[in-house]
Parts: C-alpha cells; structure tokens; sequence
C-alpha cells in the first residue's frame, strides 16, 4: 500500500517535472521567433505545444535510458527517482525565476546523480559516463552551435546581402516557422521520452510492470500532454532573455541561431550525442549576434547563462540529495515524499500569493 | 585519457555533421531567398534566361532544405 502511494507520487511528479520542462524550454522554439515577428506569442507558443506533443509519439527509442550510464541502476529505487525529480523541479523553477535558460535534462540526470549519491555513496556514480555522456558534450554543444550561428549568419548576410530587406525578412521568417517547427517536434521527441522513462522505471521499480515490457500507452499519453501544457503557458522570463536581451536579432540571425541549431541536436542526435537544446540555441543566438557584431552581443547576460549552465548539475544534485537525505529521515514509508510534497504545495501557495498581491495574474508564466 | 572516456570518433564525426548540417542548411535557405528575389526580379526586367537560372537555383536550395527537414525527421524516428 505504501509503494503504491510512493509511486502515484512519483508519477505525479514526474509529470510536473514534464510541464516545468516545457515550460522552461518553449524558448527554445519560440524566442527568436517573437522576437523577430515571425509569429505572434500566443500562435508561437501554440504551435510549439501542438508539436511538442506530436514529437512525443515519433519515438519510443530513448525512453528508458534515463541516467543510463550515469548512476549504477542497481540502487535506483522509486525514493531516489522521487528525489531526482524534486531536484530537477527546484532547479527549473529557480532559473526559470531569474529568466536563465538552462538545460532541464542536465538537471534531471543532476537531480538523480545527488540522490543516488546519498543513498549508497560515492560509488552509486559512475564519474566515466558522467563525464563522457553529460559533461564533455555540455561543453562541446554550446561552442559548436557559436561557430556555427557565427558562420552562418556571415554567409547568410553575404548571399543576401544585396537584396531588398523586405523580401529577405519575409523570407528568414517563413523559414524560421520551418526550423521553429523543427525543433519543437526534436525537442517532444527528446524530453517527453525522459519522463516517459522516469515513469516506467518507477512502475519497473515497483513490480507493476516487468522490466521489458513496452512503454504504456497511458504513459505516452499523459507524457506528451504535460510537456505540450508546460510548453503552451510558456516560460516569459526566458523567452525575453533569449529572444531580446542577449542580442536584438533580425529575422536572419534568428534563422541562423534556430535552424543551425536544429540542425546540430539533429546531426549530434545521430551520431549518438544527444546535446541539450538550450544549450545549442543559447550557443546559436550568442554566435548568430557576435558573427554580425561582436559588441552586439550582452556578455553580461551571456555570462550569467554560463554561470546557469556551470552550476545546473551541481545544485540540482545538492537538491536530489537534500530531498533524499530527507525522505529518507522517515523510513521507507511514502511519509518523507508526502512531506515533500506538502512543502511544494505551500512554498508555492506562497509564491502566488505575494504574486497576486503585487500585480495582477500574468497570462503566462 | 579523453578516448577511455568518451568516443572520440563519433564525437568527432558529432561536430564536423554538426558544422556541415548547421551551416549547410543557412546557405541552402539563403540561396532560397536569393533565388526567389533575382528571379522576380530579372522577370521583371524582362530578361528570361537569368530570371530562369536564378528560379533553377531557388529550385535546387529549395529540394536541398526539404530535403534536409525530411532527414531531420527520419533521425528523430530512427535514433
């Protein structure tokens, strides 16, 4: 009885781990897009949602790879996914707060590294995998998706150099509904599947599902669903730090930045480096601005989403392990992630109320 | 060291499609929007054999962009 309530909550979680992941990420898709008129906010953020939901369905592949190679499966337990989760939740919250895009995958596989770590120690890691499958593609996608925005841009501006503005603009724009279009189907494809796999590890955990048996379709679903909700209430904050104040952007370098960008998670996705799609765009719009004008570019916004970036896995493995340390304090009953749940339940009642009291309801996040 | 880690063959061959894909698929649109705009144009002006080779030129960026969206898709179903 008390599993079968620890993994309802793990579920539930999981699912508001998948709309914050949304959420944080409609960025991605729809910054340059708003920015540069592409298409209205709400159409944007729409059609971001409709086809993050479609991507949802494109593959199965990757679904139960979460933190494969990362942490030793043999300790992960639904407490621990629990716990992994709540610190991937806090994370995102927070540099959602601040407006930073940061990567939501780093802070799931973060939040279920530091609550592995303090269930069974040191050696619950495996620091190759880390290094090799997280930490140096993390470092590489950025760099890559700048040389290439960089590139881009300077050889899109010189092929259409010479034309008139109007026909150009109307152009990068359509373009950028394309790879718009592009991304948000990669990135449903990508992030919904990790929820998918959070939630068939907890019910593998739990025996209600055998280890081989096929995502259900329940699972699928409610996934995708979560990730297109998250992904139509849009992130605002980041969506105006990627989209206005890293660089103001033209309808080009918005392609430049969205289009090299999908075509980097797509090419990388191929050879079997999946790179985080913040990073890439973040890495895309930095190059796209510099490659025109190098003081086009705000370091200082740009630096403290590297800063966001440096710190994504470290602090939502603290909060993974802090939330583990924590359930863990009442056995292994489901008392410690009920516990955990009301504090999120205030935490955010407060949060709202000083909201409403300041202003009045936003209608986006 | 880096080898025992990671595979450095496929992270290398990650980069050099990255770079290829990412600046591949700029220029192919951007010749799009050239080719459409010379095309108008010299129609305009009444010279056909150019508004003809710059429609053929926006004809080949165009397969090559849907082309590369085709692909984009069929690595999201395959991987």
């Amino acid at each position: 009885m008390s599993s079968d309530v620890v993994l309802v909550i793990v579920v539930a979680t999981a699912l508001v781990f998948d709309f914050t992941n949304g959420f944080h990420d409609t960025a991605n898709v729809v910054a340059t897009s708003i920015s540069t008129h592409a298409m209205p906010p709400r159409i944007a953020v729409g059609y971001a949602a409709a086809l993050n939901f479609v991507g949802a369905f494109i593959s199965l592949a990757v679904a139960a790879t979460v933190a494969k190679d990362v942490v030793d499966s043999s300790v992960i337990t639904t407490t621990v996914v629990f716990a992994g989760l709540v610190g991937a939740i806090v994370w995102n919250l927070a540099t959602w707060y601040f407006g930073l895009p940061s990567s939501s995958s780093h802070a799931l596989i973060g939040g279920v590294v530091g609550a592995a770590f303090a269930a069974s120690g040191s050696a619950a890691v495996e620091s190759a995998g880390l290094l090799g499958k997280v930490l140096i593609p993390a470092v590489l996608a950025p760099i890559v998706a700048f040389v290439v925005g960089a590139i881009a841009i300077n050889l899109a501006y010189g092929i259409v150099g010479r034309e008139r503005p109007g026909v150009v603009n109307r152009g990068f724009r359509l373009g950028q509904v394309l790879s718009g279009g592009m991304l948000a189907l990669a990135h449903g494809t990508n992030d919904a599947q990790k929820t998918m796999g959070v939630i068939t590890l907890a019910l593998v955990a739990n025996g209600s599902l055998s280890s081989d048996a096929d995502v259900p379709f329940w699972v699928v679903v409610s996934a995708a669903s979560a990730i297109a909700l998250g992904t139509y209430f849009g992130g605002w904050r980041i969506i105006r730090t990627m989209g206005t104040r890293i660089i103001k952007m033209d309808a080009a370098q918005g392609f430049s930045a969205q289009g090299a960008g999908a075509a980097v998670i797509l090419a990388s996705s191929h050879y079997g480096f999946p790179l985080s799609t913040t990073q890439v765009i973040s890495g895309g719009v930095m190059g796209a601005g510099a490659g025109k004008q190098v003081s086009a570019v705000r370091w200082g916004v740009a630096g403290n989403i590297v800063v966001a970036w440096l710190l994504t896995l470290p602090a939502a493995a603290a909060m993974g392990a802090l939330t583990y340390g924590f359930c863990d304090l009442f056995g292994n009953d489901a008392a410690g992630p009920i516990m955990v749940c009301l504090f999120g339940l205030a935490a955010l009642a407060v949060f709202l109320s000083r909201r409403l009291r300041e202003e009045p309801l936003p209608t986006g996040g | 060291m880096l080898a025992t880690l990671v595979d450095t063959k496929a992270l290398l061959q990650s980069v050099v499609a990255s770079l290829v894909a990412g600046i591949g698929i700029t220029t192919a649109f951007a010749i799009l929007i050239f080719g459409i705009s010379r095309s108008a144009e010299m129609a305009r002006n009444e010279r056909t054999a150019l508004a003809t080779a710059a429609g053929a030129l926006a004809t080949l960026a165009f397969l090559v962009v849907a082309g590369s969206i085709v692909l984009g898709i069929v690595v999201m179903t395959t991987k």
